[in-house]
């Protein structure tokens, strides 16, 4: 495999208002390699992968196809250009049949273009099939398939383009064990052919399946390009993190003995297996584990947001054996989630509502408010918080993402909670933000509230939290102090090197 | 900074009082064009002639703002009508009667509520059965034809007038005045605009969502049958074909004034300027003699024009 490169980006630069998410990538993709690309969130992964399939268009430098010179303007663009995109979230029409779905975009047609061919769409979705090696009905409708061969019919419809470049994004987030190895099989028959895939993933364990190089960005740079057989976990996780940061945690951090907040034995489908903790009063601790490992689903269990199947909680020595959000909210449990717009924030209220959201009845004389009452509690929050707003009656919308997020957790500390339950709270906001958040989370240690800190910066973890916890495929499976790990070790205990192929697969 | 204050305030006073503003020049118009228009008995015919679906109008605002929709309060007081009607015609004393029409009422809107909740389905759905089923019970009831209402104090309810001003009108302003209380200083107001802007994030603050749905169903159910029971008063029967598209004027009133069906904005005193609109656009057409046919029309067109009026604003504030 010596030939002309099937795709070359050249010192790729994309600059976004505030922030440089590429500065000057180079990387070439050989004719039948798999080629994965790896880095942790904010990396630039998701970037380049927007460039090369056309969705964005580079500040600066340029991209080759075999060779030839060429400018993405749009998806459609790249895909006549050869390259082929397959992405995370599937877009097929479940109605329709399999070969309709692969052939939507260019449909045979009879009679001027007025009918579908029927048969011409099956024949030649059939051929095509056949070609991949794939055992599939053209004829059955996508809906009575499962997400493994959807995902089939998904790469076919990108090769029906005959693409020289296939880029996947996250293939396999959706699949179980099983269904990965078959997907493998299909990639394997495309690299036969000669097509370049780009594999992108989260899994890191796949690589050594199916990779043949793998390249890791890191803070908008490529940090490594190595063939996978030196991709060992230690030196990935060294590409992706690079030298351990300085930590800023106090060193007078100090927690109760008495415990404020245990779980017995949680268990929520195939999402949370066993899980059992006991959280200190004053204590931070984190929660470390890939993306699907169950950390926000432990979070949503804990404070009643998913129901569990069985297991108890116990606040303050209070045994809740079915929680939910109002009741764990009475007894001082408050999660702060993940998507602040999708349900952390009233996106269209103002910001002295949202951050009464919580405390509506704690505020009330009775059930009776008064705007004036509220209004020196949410001032008093907004100091402590330093929450940059202009005023606190416009939507909570017009603030920036880190005042927005500090929002979301400064609703709960009107309600005299007991245990803060942060999902990704840095996730998308400046380092400045990200710093008051911490130093917010220590504050309330001393008052003797306690966090529980699910981040995918791991170093995050390390750098605020007295103790880790691990999970992996919805269990708990180890516990470090953050004092006795760095990141390069912490990564390794969440990827599990030593089960590289075993264990079951998580969604 | 002080400076900036008042120009936030007077802007956002702005904002807030476009309707107030068009509805002004509206009444200016009419009163330099129709002389009658101000007199003080023309202006309490016009709070008279749309208490009936004012005091619906308050309730379906708590509903909207909730993201949810009701479609069955026009057939809901053609049903408390009937059943106030035929109670009485049973033997039961007027006031008795009036309290078991208001319960079923609010049982009806408990019903839609529970629907939405337990079983997922939307109120869109559920109302529209219960815009049919109800208006058949009120059908089954009477068997057709109006009943009578043989009770003479009865007729004051919707006909009468305490120092001078109609008896529905004084019910308008009371559940206006109730409703606003409600979705301005309590708890329970607080949690209807947090459900209807997202209900995701109402839940996870510890806002029991479900109770929040149910209420407000079942508070415009019993306003619904109020209503009816004011409107059998004025003619004196329980009429089944009483108040057909009563909701869609209802809905109308609430849009004018400004709450979205996005969820989570309105206000309560928006719509009672929706509700003043519609009776002075009415009233107004009528005294200048236009054409019953065109009125539609131009009722029809008002509607369009007060929304895009409320959008525009919505577009400039973002």
């Amino acid at each position: 495999m010596t030939d002309v490169p099937s795709l070359e980006v050249v010192n790729i630069r994309k600059v976004y208002p505030g922030t440089v998410a590429l500065q000057g990538v180079s990387l070439s993709f050989l004719p039948g390699e798999v080629h994965a690309l790896i880095g942790k969130n904010g990396a630039g992964k998701s970037t380049l992968v927007k460039i090369v399939s056309g969705a964005v268009q580079p500040t600066s430098g340029h991209m080759r196809v075999a060779g030839a010179s060429v400018e993405l303007r749009s998806p459609r663009d790249a895909f006549q250009k050869g390259i082929a995109t397959v992405y995370q979230e599937l877009s097929l029409v479940p109605e329709l049949t399999v070969a309709h779905n692969i052939l939507l975009a260019d449909l045979p047609t009879r009679w001027g273009g007025m009918c579908v061919d029927r048969r011409a769409v099956d024949d030649r979705a059939a051929n095509l099939l056949k070609s991949l090696n794939l055992d599939l009905d053209p004829r059955r409708p996508v809906r009575t398939l499962g997400m493994a061969e959807q995902q089939m019919v998904e790469i076919a419809k990108a090769m029906s383009f005959n693409p020289r470049v296939l880029l996947l994004d996250e293939p396999t987030s959706s699949l179980a064990n099983h269904e990965t190895e078959s997907l493998f099989r299909l990639v394997r028959e495309l690299t036969a052919q000669g097509v370049s895939v780009i594999y992108i993933s989260h899994r890191l364990r796949e690589l050594q399946q199916i990779a043949d190089r793998v390249s890791a960005l890191r803070d908008g740079v490529l940090a490594g390009s190595i063939p996978v057989e030196d991709a060992d976990p230690r030196t990935v996780s060294h590409l992706m993190f690079g030298e351990v940061v300085p930590r800023h945690r106090p060193q007078n951090l100090a927690c109760g003995k008495e415990v404020v907040l245990e779980v017995r034995q949680l268990c929520r489908e195939d999402k949370l297996h066993d899980v059992s903790l006991a959280i200190q009063r004053g204590e931070v601790v984190g929660i470390a584990g890939l993306v699907g490992s169950g950390r926000t689903e432990l979070l949503r269990a804990i404070c009643g947001a998913d129901c569990a199947d069985s297991g108890v909680i116990i606040v303050n020595g209070i045994a809740v054996a079915r929680p939910d959000p109002g009741r764990m909210c009475r007894l001082g449990v408050g999660l702060a989630p993940e998507d602040r717009q999708e349900s952390g924030l009233v996106l269209n209220r103002s910001t002295r509502e949202n951050l009464c959201l919580a405390s509506l009845w704690r505020l009330s004389w009775h059930g009776v408010t008064w705007q004036s009452r509220q209004q020196s509690v949410v001032d008093g929050t907004i100091d402590q918080l330093r929450i940059a707003l202009r005023d606190p009656e416009s939507p909570v919308s017009t603030l920036s993402g880190g005042n927005q997020q500090k929002v979301v957790v400064g609703k709960w500390l009107n309600t005299e909670p007991q245990v803060l339950l942060l999902d990704e709270p840095t996730r998308g906001i400046d380092i400045q933000a990200k710093q008051q958040i911490f130093q917010l989370i220590w504050d309330l240690g001393k008052k003797g509230i306690s966090t529980i800190l699910v981040s995918s910066e791991l170093e995050e973890l390390i750098d605020v939290c007295h103790r880790i916890l691990i999970m992996r495929d919805g269990r708990l499976v180890g516990e470090v102090m953050a004092n006795d790990v760095t990141p390069q070790q912490l990564f390794e205990y969440c990827v599990d090197h030593r089960r590289l192929l075993g264990g079951r697969s998580h969604g | 900074m002080a400076e900036d204050l008042f120009a936030r305030q007077a802007n956002s006073w702005w904002n807030r009082s476009i309707m107030d503003g068009v509805l002004l020049v509206i009444c200016i118009g009419l009163a330099v064009r129709a002389p009658n228009f101000l007199s003080m008995e023309n202006l309490l015919n016009i709070l008279r002639a749309v208490s009936m679906l004012g005091i619906i109008a308050f309730g379906m605002t708590m509903i909207i703002i909730a993201k949810e929709i009701d479609l069955s309060v026009g057939s809901a007081v053609a049903l408390s009508a009937c059943i106030v009607a035929r109670l009485m015609e049973a033997g039961l004393h007027a006031t008795l009667a009036i309290a078991v029409t208001i319960a079923v009422g609010f049982g009806l809107g408990v019903f839609t509520g529970v629907m939405r909740v337990k079983f997922e389905v939307p109120s869109f759905i559920t109302t529209l059965a219960l815009f049919t089923a109800e208006r058949g019970l009120a059908l089954m009831i009477t068997r057709g034809f109006p009943i009578p209402i043989k009770t003479s104090w009865y007729s004051s309810l919707g006909g009468g007038y305490i120092y001078g001003v109609p008896f529905p009108a004084i019910v308008l302003l009371l559940s206006f005045a109730v409703i606003h209380f409600l979705m301005n200083y309590t708890v329970f107001g607080g949690a209807v605009y947090a459900v209807g802007g997202n209900a995701e994030a109402a839940r996870l603050s510890g806002i029991q969502v479900g109770r929040v749905r149910i209420l407000v169903f079942a508070i415009t159910g019993a306003l619904a049958a109020l209503s009816g029971v004011l409107m059998s008063s004025r003619i004196m029967s329980g009429s089944p074909t009483l108040a057909q598209g009563l909701e869609l004027d209802v809905i109308a009133a609430v849009i004018i004034g400004g709450t979205s069906f996005s969820g989570g904005i309105g206000t309560v005193r928006g719509t009672l300027v929706g509700i003043l609109f519609i009776g002075v656009i009415q009233n107004g057409m009528t005294l200048l003699n236009l054409d019953i046919y065109f009125q539609y029309i131009v009722r029809g067109g008002l509607i369009l024009a007060a929304v895009l009026v409320n959008r525009l604003q919505e577009v400039r504030k973002s």
